[in-house]
């Protein structure tokens, strides 16, 4: 995904400007998806609570979990592939394939919300769950706004190559966070 | 390894002091944001002082006299720790990185400039919403604000205590990734990890520590937010919820935490010691890998925190782990006494508060380990004993870690020397005011005296009245400095580029250092700490042939009283 910095002809400062952003997203990445390792944690010491989860017929099944996962993995190859492109200047293309990353991580957000409404509740699962899954919806949804002005931007077409460049780069990995975090989310929660 | 035997960039453009009213403003220059964090989390230090001087003021006598009741005495102690460890250490620290992290590594400022403004703008409204609780009813459940006391028990303050805890702890996570990218990425050509200054390793070992511990504490907090406002149970064993899931969140954050408030320190120790020893680092290598160390073996000690609420079975590991963390810090103590023996010592206020550390943070480290061993710590649990181990730790440690590093730094800050007569006077009350209001504390602890009670059995009393007055001295100390600072600002003599003599980058501009630091690109030595070779001095010589002479403290004589730096021509080679 990552092109050579050589071949886009930098200077020394914009280069120093985007190993520093590369360096730095990838850190903030490292620290943040700790705060979704600590819901992990959660889940795990709760489920030692009494009130964890009375009637095993609570808990949800897998099935549009998986959905949504597939959804979620779908859009993260697309937005790869959306990255490649843009690197090849194919606009057109590429504003086609965001559009559609945007798209499923509708579907994503809209499969997920669904289950958080409709989890039995009254129990420590339920409120963990809820817990888990909105925290993650938060980031989806954020993140996701940010792939939307992308998409704006790129219809309008303000960014010069090497901006153009990063903004795309950097969705692109928001993107992969939520994709990793929510696996998490959905072997700890639906799987153990 | 770089072979340069001369410093430096091109030409230094005159310089002067930013005008008051851009540190009141956002700036994203690096140096102006390092003086904001430094002035804010001096004003937070003056108002948890003061909280810390109605505490003893309650405990000079047994009876609840001073304060209304005891809730008002919860949230003295609540405020004053929060503040102290949020508002004051860790602020301060990050101050020093950001003003000499870029100086040190020779860069213009530091990797996301704009991002190091924010980070530091969410400091101020977070320190306002921690006091703002007194308008609602203020936070009472301790700095660790254990659940039920923090969720069932306390009024709506808690609920600011705990948003504010989450804007500072955002703040430290951003300041975090801005060091470790600036540290990455941003040295200089010639300084490999091992030639960088020990205070940077100090520093990426902090931040390391800050980007991964702090998002478990802001896991913690939004439980217990949500356990406050959206009628959340996961504190209430009533409910089916688990107290002890927050002490164990909270410790892993918070022991790492303790780390993240004294390894800065050890970087400024390092720093000083060798400068004022005219002495390399003994075992540089070491020390730096030290650093790392305590920030690895640090993720695996928090349950020492719990031996009382902790299964059995899991009490030895931890014993043993906290134990083993003694080490890398033995090593350091081991390392700064091979750096100062047989040294040239200059015993000016830097140095002297470096000692102070060093003395202080032993016994604070002793009674560390002390408190480490099961039994010790089930009888000493939530006594003065703990108290007193803290504030060794933390005030005999990290507060004289940064006396030492204003009295070394200020002369670059502001471009003139602070008076030393009162840097001593400084010290001897600082020094002696600490060891008599803590010391005593020991043996409170060690006769049962309960930490974060108002009143107290009445045999206790005359430790206590020693405790009060010694602490009521260290209070005055700290108006010296102050006054020191606000004085030396104005009237200090002009020190020039490098007054210490140091080898180290940001002692090769001028003083204070103009608006991106260097112009051109500086050379670094190839040891920071090579002092007492012919080829430093070669070096230094040069650099006071490049930037002026420089106020010299072992022959003290004025220099012309001026804030400007005379342009110069770039040199051959530059």
């Amino acid at each position: 995904m990552q092109r050579d910095l050589l071949e886009l002809g930098l200077t020394k400062a914009e280069e120093q400007a985007l190993q520093n952003r590369r360096t730095g997203i990838f850190i903030f990445q490292v620290s943040w998806i700790l705060t979704f390792v600590c819901l992990a944690i959660v889940n795990w010491q709760m489920r030692f609570s009494s009130n964890w989860m009375p009637n095993p017929d609570d808990r949800l099944g897998v099935i549009i979990a998986s959905i949504a996962t597939g959804v979620l993995g779908a859009s993260a190859l697309l937005i790869r592939r959306s990255v490649m492109v843009v690197n090849n200047h194919h606009l057109s293309r590429f504003l086609r394939l965001w559009l559609m990353v945007i798209g499923l991580g509708v579907v994503f957000v809209g499969l997920i919300g669904y289950e958080w409404v409709i989890v039995p509740t009254g129990t420590q699962y339920a409120q963990v769950f809820r817990l888990m899954t909105g925290f993650h919806i938060f980031h989806a949804v954020c993140i996701g706004i940010y792939l939307g002005l992308v998409y704006v931007n790129g219809r309008k077409r303000v960014y010069n190559a090497n901006d153009y460049l990063w903004a795309v780069e950097a969705g692109a990995k928001l993107w992969y966070f939520v994709l990793v975090a929510w696996l998490l989310f959905y072997v700890v929660i639906y799987w153990i | 390894m770089a072979t340069a035997t001369y410093p430096l960039g091109g030409a230094l453009a005159p310089t002067k002091r930013p005008a008051l009213s851009e540190y009141l403003r956002w700036s994203i220059d690096h140096k102006i944001i390092g003086v904001q964090y430094m002035v804010t989390s001096l004003i937070f230090f003056i108002i948890a002082g003061t909280m810390a001087m109605l505490i003893r003021w309650e405990l000079l006598t047994p009876t609840i006299d001073l304060m209304a009741n005891g809730s008002s005495y919860n949230t003295l102690f609540t405020l004053h720790g929060t503040m102290m460890i949020f508002t004051w250490i860790v602020p301060m620290f990050a101050g020093f990185g950001n003003y000499l992290i870029p100086l040190m590594l020779g860069a213009k400022d530091m990797a996301f400039p704009w991002l190091n403004a924010f980070a530091f703008w969410l400091i101020p409204p977070a320190g306002l919403l921690l006091l703002a609780g007194y308008f609602v009813g203020p936070a009472e459940a301790g700095w660790t604000s254990y659940p039920p006391l923090s969720t069932i028990y306390s009024p709506d303050g808690q609920t600011l205590w705990a948003l504010s805890i989450h804007l500072l702890g955002l703040s430290s996570i951003l300041g975090g990734i801005n060091f470790i990218v600036t540290i990455k990425n941003m040295r200089p050509p010639g300084m490999g990890w091992f030639q960088m200054p020990l205070f940077a390793w100090a520093t990426l070992a902090t931040s390391i520590i800050v980007v991964l511990a702090t998002p478990f504490l802001a896991g913690a907090l939004t439980l217990l937010i949500l356990d406050r406002v959206a009628g959340t149970t996961f504190f209430n064993p009533v409910a089916g919820g688990d107290v002890l899931l927050w002490q164990n969140v909270f410790w892993f954050y918070s022991h790492p935490a303790v780390y993240i408030m004294v390894l800065p320190g050890f970087g400024i120790l390092s720093e000083i010691l060798s400068v004022h020893s005219r002495k390399p680092i003994f075992g540089y290598r070491m020390v730096a890998l030290s650093s790392m160390a305590i920030a690895i073996v640090g993720f695996t000690v928090w349950a020492h925190h719990m031996f009382t609420s902790l299964q059995p079975e899991l009490r030895i590991p931890f014993m043993i782990t906290s134990f083993i963390i003694a080490v890398p810090t033995g090593i350091k103590i081991f390392s700064w006494i091979g750096t100062i023996f047989g040294g040239k010592i200059r015993l000016n206020s830097a140095m002297l508060f470096a000692l102070g550390f060093l003395s202080l943070f032993v016994i604070g480290g002793i009674s560390g380990v002390m408190l480490g061993a099961i039994p010790v710590d089930i009888h000493m649990h939530d006594t003065y004993f703990v108290v007193s181990h803290f504030h060794f730790v933390l005030y005999g440690g990290s507060v004289f870690a940064i006396y030492g590093g204003i009295y070394h730094w200020f002369p670059k800050i502001t471009g003139r020397m602070l008076n030393e007569r009162l840097g001593k006077i400084h010290f001897v009350l600082t020094y002696f005011g600490f060891l008599f209001t803590f010391f005593p504390m020991h043996i409170l602890g060690m006769q049962g005296m309960p930490r974060r009670v108002a009143e107290y059995d009445p045999q206790f009393q005359n430790l206590n009245i020693l405790v009060g007055l010694s602490a009521f001295v260290l209070g005055i100390s700290t108006f010296v400095i102050i006054y020191n600072m606000l004085v030396s600002v104005v009237r200090g003599k002009v020190a020039g580029a490098n007054p210490w003599r140091a080898l180290t980058l940001e002692w090769q501009t001028s003083s204070p250092p103009p608006a991106y630091n260097f112009v051109g690109d500086p050379i670094p030595f190839e040891d920071p700490y090579g002092y007492g070779t012919d080829a430093s001095k070669a070096y230094l010589d040069a650099m006071e042939a490049r930037f002026g002479a420089s106020y010299n403290p072992e022959k003290p004589k004025a220099l012309p009283p001026t804030n400007s730096t005379p342009a110069l021509e770039p040199s051959a080679g530059d």
